[in-house]
């Protein structure tokens, strides 16, 4: 009995240590939209800088778009960017990470688009509802009809197109 | 014992917030698009609407639309415009003050949110304007054109 338990202590502890090891986001671009222009706020910016895991915050005006990178080695949720931009009274645009492609292997992550990469890195796009505009998430439902988890809107599971 | 007090004015300094109708303007010195020294201490006994916008912020720019028929409108003896951009591209802001036909003041603070002014007016979102009476009181927070034209009359 004592065994078992001792087995299976280690078999969580490795499952653990590789979870951790393979969920890593190593940059967020994030377009942020609103009533407002959002690069003409200070509150998203503070928002992201406000992340512990956050390196560097760098704003491009010409794209509009926020780049925050991240330490090596963070556990961090696609979630986590979402609910700082609502926090600071915008909504998400568009937003695209890049991460090892272990990550993407996980549970959580369900590629759409029939795209591989063989890069240690890979960027992608999240599609989920509240992760692009509200007119592009119309136009997706349709095209992923036959993805049943995609129209399930479950907060924890990732809805990815693969760019790179 | 000196340098403490002195330290905690800074710090006091440095999380300030947003001030407040009724606080007296605070010195800065910026420079203008001749790379010239300004010092808005310049203005004294005229009313001043300070003007923080960027170039490349939408509604700024169709503010100065507005601030530019004002300016021609108003009395240069009581009134002035100082605009404070904080634009990173000085190239661009330039290009903008021509493309806007500014002719009031404008200096620059090329530093996005972080620029020293923007702090030091407890800046948070563009345009955001500023408007002192004659004595340099703060007296009112993003004025509406009408509440400027009647304040300077």
């Amino acid at each position: 009995m004592k065994k078992s338990y001792n087995y299976l202590l280690l078999f969580a502890c490795v499952l653990f240590s590789f979870s951790n090891a393979n969920a890593q986001i190593s940059k967020a671009e994030i377009r942020a939209t609103g009533l407002t222009c959002s690069m003409c706020s200070n509150a998203i910016n503070k928002q992201l800088k406000s992340l512990p895991e956050a390196v560097d915050v760098a704003t491009d005006l010409n794209t509009n778009t926020f780049t925050v990178t991240l330490k090596e080695g963070n556990t961090l949720s696609p979630k986590v960017f979402k609910e700082k931009v609502e926090k600071a009274g915008f909504f998400i645009g568009s937003l695209v990470l890049t991460t090892k492609a272990e990550t993407i292997k996980q549970g959580a992550y369900v590629v759409v688009n029939n795209a591989t990469s063989d890069n240690a890195e890979v960027q992608i796009q999240i599609l989920d509802k509240g992760y692009v505009t509200e007119k592009e998430f119309k136009k997706l439902s349709k095209s992923f009809k036959n993805v049943e988890t995609y129209a399930s809107n479950n907060e924890d599971d990732f809805h990815i197109k693969i760019i790179n | 014992m000196k340098k403490i007090i002195l330290l905690l004015f800074f710090l006091s300094f440095g999380l300030q917030a947003q001030i407040k109708v009724g606080d007296s303007m605070p010195t800065f010195t910026l420079k203008n698009a001749s790379n010239e020294e300004v010092s808005n201490t310049s203005f004294k006994n005229k009313y001043v609407l300070v003007d923080f916008w960027a170039s490349w912020c939408g509604p700024c720019r169709q503010g100065n639309k507005e601030l530019v028929k004002l300016y021609k409108d108003s009395d240069p003896s009581k009134f002035e415009i100082l605009g404070i951009s904080v634009d990173t591209d000085l190239t661009k802001w330039k290009k903008a003050i021509e493309k806007d036909n500014i002719k009031f003041t404008q200096l620059i603070d090329p530093n996005g949110f972080d620029a020293k002014t923007a702090l030091l007016f407890g800046v948070e979102a563009l345009p955001n304007q500023y408007l002192f009476d004659k004595n340099g009181i703060l007296i009112a927070i993003n004025p509406t054109l009408e509440e400027i034209q009647n304040s300077i009359k």
